[in-house]
């Protein structure tokens, strides 16, 4: 008959035993730190320059979080258009807008003189290999 | 009495997996959109536009082809790692507004509001309603009432109603909504039960509610007096928060094109018999008896066609995949003839029993059957970690040119690195 032994990490030396046992953590996990609500978290691919002043790149990846509302100067996902874009979220006199990262008035998308544009998620982390 | 604190909800997915093609395709928001059974054979989920167009439920897509030109319906094949993932985010949204709930299916749930006070039901059931919308992107319609059944019926029309929920609890119109529902439409009435009842003047659910208890157990069985008594209001079908250990498990698909060559089935059976094999080391059960059948399409005009199905016992319980490829591979064997187009086959694991239950006999090869337990663990390891069929066995083969169709994939999977929705930046 076999018998199975527990096997230990920390072997029994004739040492001093280590002082670091009583720290020691699982490895970190991203996924806690990135993502506080799972259900509603999706991981997305960006295809596109227009936001690299926000430091969104071509290819990153982002967390989105869907069960969040936009706060001033939020990423955000939106339906523009029948497409999913990136634009950052603003507020000025009482009135939302969207922006394609640059602070230049010219660009932006009034969201209340535009109701059918939805927002899909806000942005919550970018991820960018280097 | 216990019955009256009843009240239960059904929450449940509109048009689940064309929901789930919408999500990250706002493009198809207000389109007509159908999606398609395995192979692109038929219609299995309809967006209500086309439903509007007269698309049923189940149709063979040759059928609709037309409509779908003339109209440009747009139609996706099955997507069920995103369906999958998107179901799982539901539920765990659904979770937090009740300590009891039953998955009933990939889309619907039963919640248990029994704690909620009678006048904040609606409301509670528009928050529920309001929450999934926002994390998920999935609409949903709610039925609440005091039994599973009505609750069931309530969500009939909920469905049909514009803010998707209804109250039965509180309604004093449950009797006018339940004469609007067909009997066959009652959660539990079968086809057979349904002719019954029709030709004896039973045609809503508001006729069956009023049936004498008596009529109905003395002409049907436990479940048709359940079904009644449920109707009118007494609980009978308790919550069922652990889902029943499988009994049998099947896996069987058709080929994207006929089939005629042994090793091409012989893949098919060997692929097969790994993800059923998967599924139940899974949930830690054991097989006994192996089934393999394979036949040629029944619609088809100039060929003979050729159906059979064989099973075996094996002298001791297991779930290694490599023993079960072995046997299922010798049925296929022994059933095959040359000559024929083959166009579906399948595998079913039956007999299945929890892996505790004691199954060594005379010839058991304890030494090996320890190694074969570590190997099968490792794959699924493996197979979790890197994605599946990252690890997998020669049989199962490489090419697999018999996979089936899906020409019209949305390719999109939420809980897989390199398949990622993308979003545009311009």
């Amino acid at each position: 008959m076999k018998v199975l032994l527990p096997f230990h990490l920390n072997k029994v030396g004739a040492g001093f035993p280590s002082p670091a046992t009583d720290y020691v953590e699982d490895d970190i996990d991203l996924n806690v730190h990135l993502i506080k609500n799972i259900p509603s978290t999706f991981l997305i691919r960006v295809q596109g320059k227009s936001m690299n002043s926000v430091g969104i790149n071509d290819s990153d990846l982002l967390v989105v979080d869907k069960s969040l509302n936009p706060k001033k100067f939020s990423t955000v996902i939106v339906n523009i258009n029948e497409e999913l874009v990136v634009k950052t979220f603003i507020k000025e006199n009482g009135q939302s807008f969207l922006t394609s990262g640059s602070k230049e008035i010219k660009d932006k998308i009034n969201l209340t003189e535009n109701p059918e544009i939805l927002i899909w998620g806000v942005v919550t982390y970018v991820i960018h290999a280097l | 009495m216990l019955c009256n604190k009843n009240k239960v909800a059904l929450v449940d997915c509109n048009s689940f997996y064309v929901s789930c093609e919408r999500l990250f395709n706002p493009s198809i928001a207000i389109k007509p959109v159908i999606v398609l059974s395995s192979n692109d054979g038929c219609v299995i989920s309809r967006s209500t536009e086309a439903k509007a167009l007269g698309i049923k439920m189940g149709e063979p897509y040759f059928k609709v082809k037309k409509i779908v030109k003339e109209h440009d319906v747009k139609t996706f094949s099955t997507n069920f790692a995103l369906y999958g993932d998107i179901s799982r985010r539901v539920m765990k949204t659904l979770k937090q507004f009740s300590p009891q709930m039953e998955i009933y299916s990939i889309d619907e749930a039963f919640l248990d509001l029994s704690s909620i006070k009678n006048e904040n039901l609606l409301e509670h059931g528009c928050k529920i309603r309001k929450t999934i919308l926002q994390w998920t992107g999935i609409p949903t319609s709610i039925g609440i009432a005091t039994t599973k059944t009505l609750s069931k019926a309530a969500n009939f029309i909920a469905k049909k109603e514009k803010s998707g929920v209804i109250d039965l609890v509180n309604s004093k119109k449950t009797d006018e909504l339940l004469s609007k529902i067909k009997v066959n439409d009652v959660w539990g009435v079968g086809r057979q039960l349904t002719k019954f009842y029709i030709k004896n003047g039973i045609n809503t659910a508001y006729d069956l509610k009023n049936m004498h208890n008596g009529w109905i157990k003395k002409n049907t069985n436990v479940f048709g007096s359940r079904t009644a008594m449920e109707l009118k209001g007494i609980p009978c079908i308790s919550f069922n928060p652990y889902p029943e250990t499988r009994k049998s498990c099947c896996v069987s698909r058709s080929f994207g094109k006929k089939v005629m060559k042994l090793e091409d089935l012989s893949e098919a059976i060997a692929t097969h018999c790994l993800n059923a094999a998967e599924k139940i080391r899974l949930d830690k059960q054991t097989v006994r008896k192996i089934t393999v059948f394979i036949r040629t399409s029944p619609f088809q005009i100039n060929n003979n066609y050729y159906a059979n199905s064989k099973s075996l016992e094996l002298p001791i319980r297991t779930n290694d995949s490599i023993v079960l490829i072995k046997n299922a591979l010798t049925i296929l064997e022994n059933i095959y003839k040359k000559g024929y187009r083959y166009q579906k086959t399948g595998i079913i694991f039956s007999d299945l029993k929890d892996v505790n239950i004691y199954n060594k006999n005379l010839f058991s090869d304890i030494n090996n059957e320890e190694k074969r337990i570590k190997l099968m663990k490792a794959i699924d390891c493996t197979n979790i970690k890197y994605g599946r069929h990252a690890l997998s066995i020669a049989q199962a083969g490489f090419n697999k040119k018999w996979n089936s169709k899906k020409q019209h994939s949305s390719k999109i999977d939420t809980a897989c690195f390199n398949f990622l929705p993308v979003v545009r930046a311009f």
